[in-house]
């Protein structure tokens, strides 16, 4: 029997489809435009913060409404950030460490701008809105199977995950568009070449990338009982060793990424916990194992990665 | 009356720390490109190793059981101020000591750090160094042995059998501008060095420096072994300077705090982040005295300031990625041959 069973499975699942949402659209976006952008967080967390607000300030209570808002929300910051910042970077040839830098201020802004957002909000309603309770949205129901509950949440975030994936699926293989954006990925020059308008669909994926995570953030608040301008933060060893595991380039490793992670968290923790009484807290610590043992035994190499060094083969050696 | 003394003694201090910071991070990512987003986890070993080892090593001497009376305890605080000022030999061997082992400890660490993220590029360098200062704090905050999230408390000051407060000050202060002297002149002399010229070579171009028969993995091994070092020796002065430490202290906003000081110096310029840790120092402190001088608002302005951190970040990447102060080239022999000989002419 593994231990916790059934809710280390259960959350397993819950934080594998979660996962999904928050790290296949951070692969997208970088194989697309080659940024790794440590503002995505902010994407999630704007997609919290749209459902909390629209919760907390207009009464909101539907999820569609909240969904619908942040992916907007976060679409358009994906897309200011390009505009505004990754593209005149990189029409200066910035090098890639630059842009990643340009990035992480982006992020420490955009964290900061919510707090101060949430106290303002805090100054017109006197609610808190730096420690949100969770969000229960009355058009998704409890399932009931049998005499088993399926948390509404879980169910929220089976349909979401599914409509994301498949829709996405459709958009790569099935259209031109989706042609497009993987041509832009695999070689952005020789796209450009063949007529691609690599600006717009560069514009496209930010937006894309940005919604989608912002609805995964919309999912979370209706999953964990206290959402915090800094929840996003949290998770974001776990969204980027996700993505790195498919190393920033595969999307199907970077499921499998998404559920090795989630499984090596929920179900670890659970057994570490019973067998050698570790406290729950430490499942960071699994996660980041699990990071370094990918960058050492499968390192990603290319365009993501570095120069694939050996040190036990002498260059030139003997043979 | 405003404290001008005081207010000069803190935020020299600060200055120097930070300083110390400033130019490691400079000399790994602006001079050798080693995107070291995981400064806060050096800083905070060789803070958690000055503070862990001045403590249970003064209880220790004095022949107290630690077992029995931790210092995290509020028995063992009470029995570290009381023995802290009993014996200025013990206090300054212990600083001594300390400060080495910080500087051992954090650069081992950067060392050790640098096999798993050797392979890969900066982005994922810069992010698995993130992640590990990041599981530190956690790992701090659940620890007992090392206080947990309340920390460790009443540290040894070197100085603290000094009996008046503003020359216990003045003295620390003096050691700790000494000691940003000393990691001033070391990487001003690694940086106009063959080895600097390697390091600007590995950072413009890995593939070529590879091909010229330079070991680029051990020359990024040095690089972060030297940084973290030094980036211990600031946290132990830290510790030192503030008598107490705790994870919240160590939180990945103080990386970016540096990183803003050297962007704004100007990245591969050593005087640069200098003149970017006063600026930043400066303001921060400014912001301390004059904050409680506002009162209540609606944002906070602590909020405020870290916004504009990151503002200012994105806006000299944009605008002057140069910095205040642009990068020089290396001082060869040659070069003032032939600065000398192209201001003869001219002149």
């Amino acid at each position: 029997m593994l231990p916790g069973y059934p809710y280390s499975i259960l959350n397993s699942l819950q934080y594998f489809l979660f996962y999904l949402l928050f790290s296949v659209p951070l692969t997208l976006s970088y194989r697309t435009s080659k940024v790794l952008n440590f503002s995505h967080s902010n994407f999630i967390a704007y997609g919290m913060y749209t459902a909390i607000f629209l919760h907390g300030l207009a009464g909101n209570q539907s999820f569609l409404v909240a969904a619908i808002a942040a992916f907007l929300a976060g679409g358009s910051i994906a897309l200011l950030n390009h505009l505004a910042v990754f593209r005149p970077l990189e029409q200066r040839r910035a090098s890639p460490a630059f842009v990643m830098i340009a990035s992480m201020g982006l992020w420490i802004m955009y964290n900061y701008l919510l707090y101060m957002l949430a106290d303002v909000a805090h100054a017109f309603t006197m609610k808190n809105f730096i420690s949100y309770g969770r969000i229960d949205y009355a058009d998704i129901p409890d399932l009931r199977i049998l005499d088993f509950t399926v948390d509404h949440s879980l169910l929220a975030s089976l349909a979401s995950a599914t409509a994301f994936g498949t829709a996405l699926y459709l958009l790569l293989m099935k259209t031109s568009l989706g042609r497009a954006m993987r041509a832009v990925a695999d070689n952005p020059a020789l796209a450009e070449i063949s007529g691609i308008p690599r600006e717009k669909v560069l514009r496209f994926t930010w937006f894309l990338c940005g919604g989608a995570a912002a609805v995964g953030g919309v999912l979370w608040t209706s999953f964990s009982g206290t959402i915090t301008p800094a929840s996003a933060d949290a998770m974001i060893l776990q969204v980027f060793a996700v993505s790195f595991i498919g190393g920033l380039v595969s999307l199907s490793r970077t499921i499998l990424g998404a559920l090795a992670i989630s499984l090596a968290e929920n179900v670890g923790i659970a057994a570490l916990n019973t067998f050698f009484g570790i406290p729950t807290s430490f499942r960071p610590f699994i996660t980041f194992v699990t990071l370094l043992t990918v960058l050492i035994v499968s390192p990603p190499l290319g365009a993501a990665g570095g120069l694939p060094y050996r040190f036990r083969r002498k260059v030139g050696g003997g043979r | 009356m405003i404290d001008i003394l005081g207010f000069l003694v803190s935020w020299l201090t600060l200055l120097g720390i930070y300083s110390i910071l400033a130019l490691s991070l400079n000399f790994e990512s602006g001079v050798s490109g080693v995107t070291n987003f995981g400064k806060v986890l050096f800083y905070g070993v060789g803070a958690y190793v000055a503070a862990a080892l001045s403590t249970y090593l003064l209880l220790a001497i004095y022949g107290i059981d630690t077992s029995e009376t931790p210092p995290y305890d509020i028995k063992g605080i009470i029995a570290l101020g009381h023995l802290s000022t009993r014996n200025p030999l013990v206090n300054l061997g212990l600083f001594a000591l300390t400060l080495i082992l910080a500087f051992l400890v954090a650069g081992a660490l950067g060392y050790l750090l640098t096999y798993p993220i050797l392979r890969v590029g900066p982005a994922f360098v810069g992010f698995t160094l993130l992640s590990s200062g990041e599981l530190m704090r956690i790992f701090l905050q659940h620890y007992t042995p090392l206080g947990a999230s309340k920390g460790l408390m009443a540290i040894p000051n070197p100085f603290a059998w000094v009996p008046v407060p503003r020359l216990r000050e003045a003295l620390f202060l003096a050691v700790v501008l000494s000691l940003l002297a000393l990691v001033y002149l070391v990487l001003n002399r690694l940086v106009n060095s063959p080895f600097g010229r390697a390091l600007k070579a590995v950072r413009d171009d890995e593939i070529a420096a590879l091909c010229l028969g330079k070991h680029v993995p051990r020359i990024k091994a040095t690089v972060l072994f030297i940084g973290s070092g030094f980036s211990g020796v600031a946290g132990a002065l830290l510790a030192y300077y503030l008598t107490a430490v705790n994870p919240d202290m160590f939180v990945p906003a103080v990386t970016f705090n540096v990183w803003a000081m050297i962007i704004l110096g100007g990245l591969g310029n050593l005087k640069g982040s200098l003149v970017g840790a006063a600026v930043f120092t400066l303001l921060d402190r400014l912001l301390t005295f004059v904050t409680p001088q506002i009162g209540l608002t609606v944002v906070s302005p602590d909020y405020i300031r870290w916004f504009a951190v990151g503002l200012l970040i994105v806006v000299l990447i944009i605008a002057r990625p140069q910095g205040l102060l642009p990068e020089e080239p290396v001082k060869t022999p040659a070069l003032e041959e032939a600065l000398r000989a192209a201001g003869e002419s001219s002149g």
